[in-house]
């Protein structure tokens, strides 16, 4: 009887990281500017199980444009017969390297595919590579039921991660914003994860606030300007998710189902220090997930659906899209 | 598991070092030595001439478009959200200049009928500017425009400003500059 306690004790608490995972992979990757117009090519979160030393994560996302708001938060189709996506590839790996600190890397691939009535385009590069450390706080102890105060403690991660303009930016040697796959700014976020499992369910909180860096610009999309500097505003982003832990039959496999919200803000622009009233935006986005590990907890399956609400006031000067995920992901024990 | 940690920081090392001017971006002013007198897209340069439809099925060049004007002001669009917002920017801007004529040019709708749904579906129906359903990209080509690309050509065809449109106060200096 012990040692079956003890089997599914740590059943559940390897499956509190899956879900961890599923949450922070359903949530995190929010999709930074869409595709074709104004770059994109995001990162996803990537954390280590208490449990081991390291993650390797591939996953493919599409990401369906179907009209935008406007700076009023007016709801905007697209032009007749445009049919605008991107996909990417992101790869990423984690690596535990002392027992509450971890690091990780994520580069994106990048494909746009665009096609309107009068013109098509097709387009690939690298994307924004995002680079992550990460401090583990506090650890939840996924308790099936709250006998102890310290069963209440939530799991807290706090996190910076840079994000490296690795991607074909409006400032490269490109003559369309068909081409572009990234922003072309540094950015410094400072991450905030607060996540509490209850056994079968858990609720999570994730928020992120990150500052652009200023950059010189001499040149636009191939063509040499007046050099000018440039900053892209501030960025705050929330999500919120609720899992839910499946226990598939006798052997220990899990399916975990995660439903989140999440917020995207991004302030202003600035132009040789003056705001640029044309460029923040607002998001606000809804998504469901999947996630299938086996009873190692060393493999998992999962898929995403991150869908814009498209009506009025659900967002600002930002495309309405619907972004697919399916990925897999190995955890080194 | 070594080898697969090496492989990985190689990787990534291989793929940075193959970015573009991001990592270390240049501010220095590389623009080219203006050629006046040539036919291109380049500020100081004759602009290329064109014949294109508005969204009413009427013919504009580019004599008919600088005819009693001071200047004449194209801005490309793709119906996005920036260029949503450009364009709403850009709207305040025309009653201050009633002597410059105000373009939105659509070069991505195949048909005058799209571009004309399009423009009333933003709502620039009667705001001020003519769109011109640049089918077959004529303009694009020819003024080297993409998304937010903002051109201004004097009375004389000369371009004065060819750019993103930004916050458009590089826009607003050289109409205010106009004699």
């Amino acid at each position: 009887m012990t040692t079956l306690h003890a089997i599914m004790r740590h059943a559940f608490s390897t499956s509190i990281a899956a879900a961890l995972l599923a949450g922070a992979a359903a949530l995190s990757p929010l999709p930074v500017q869409a595709g074709s117009c104004c770059g994109g090519g995001s990162a996803t979160s990537l954390l280590v199980p208490r449990y081991a030393w390291g993650v390797a994560d591939l996953s493919f996302d599409t990401e369906l444009y179907d009209g935008y708001w406007n700076q009023e938060g007016t709801h905007k189709s697209d032009p007749p017969g445009s049919d605008l996506r991107q996909y990417r590839l992101n790869l990423g790996y984690a690596q535990r390297f002392a027992s509450d600190w971890q690091a990780s890397v994520t580069l994106p691939y990048v494909w746009n595919d665009n096609s309107y009535s009068g013109l098509s385009s097709r387009s690939n590069g690298l994307g924004d590579t995002t680079v992550s450390l990460w401090y583990e706080a506090l650890v939840d102890n996924s308790a099936w039921r709250i006998r102890h105060p310290q069963d209440l403690i939530p799991g807290i991660t706090l996190g910076l991660s840079l994000l490296l303009p690795t991607g074909i930016s409006p400032y490269d040697d490109v003559t369309s914003s068909f081409d572009v796959t990234g922003r072309g700014f540094y950015r410094l976020d400072g991450n905030l994860l607060i996540e509490k499992t209850v056994q079968p369910w858990n609720l999570s909180l994730q928020l992120g606030y990150g500052t652009h860096f200023e950059r010189p610009v001499n040149r636009e999309y191939g063509r040499y300007v007046e050099p000018y500097h440039k900053q892209l505003g501030d960025r705050f982003s929330g999500s919120l998710s609720v899992g839910y832990n499946y226990y598939l039959g006798a052997g220990g496999d899990t399916l975990t189902g995660t439903a989140s919200y999440v917020y995207l803000h991004e302030g202003d622009a600035s132009i040789n220090g003056s705001p640029d009233r044309t460029s923040g935006f607002h998001k606000q986005s809804f998504g469901g997930g999947l996630t299938y590990s086996n009873t190692d907890r060393d493999w998992s399956i999962r898929a995403a659906w991150n869908h814009a609400i498209q009506e009025n006031g659900w967002g600002k000067n930002f495309p309405t899209t619907d972004i697919i995920t399916v990925g897999v992901r190995y955890v080194f024990r | 598991m070594y080898f697969v940690r090496l492989c990985s920081l190689i990787l990534t090392l291989s793929l940075l070092a193959g970015c573009g001017d991001n990592l270390l971006p240049s501010g220095e002013d590389q623009r080219p030595p203006v050629q006046t007198g040539t036919t291109g897209p380049a500020v100081g340069q004759q602009a290329p001439v064109f014949s294109v439809a508005d969204t009413n099925g009427n013919i504009f060049t580019l004599t008919s478009a600088l005819a009693n004007r001071k200047a004449i002001v194209l801005y490309f669009t793709m119906w996005c959200p920036i260029c949503d917002a450009h364009a709403s920017n850009l709207q305040e801007v025309i009653p201050s200049f009633p002597t410059v004529g105000f373009y939105l040019v659509d070069y991505v709708s195949g048909t005058v009928a799209d571009a004309r749904s399009a423009m009333i579906a933003d709502g620039f129906a009667d705001s001020g500017f003519t769109t011109l359903a640049d089918i077959g990209n004529h303009l694009l080509f020819g003024f080297q425009g993409t998304m937010g690309s903002t051109v201004v050509i004097d009375s004389g065809g000369t371009i004065l400003l060819n750019e993103d449109y930004k916050d458009g106060t590089r826009l607003q200096a050289v109409l205010a500059s106009l004699p």
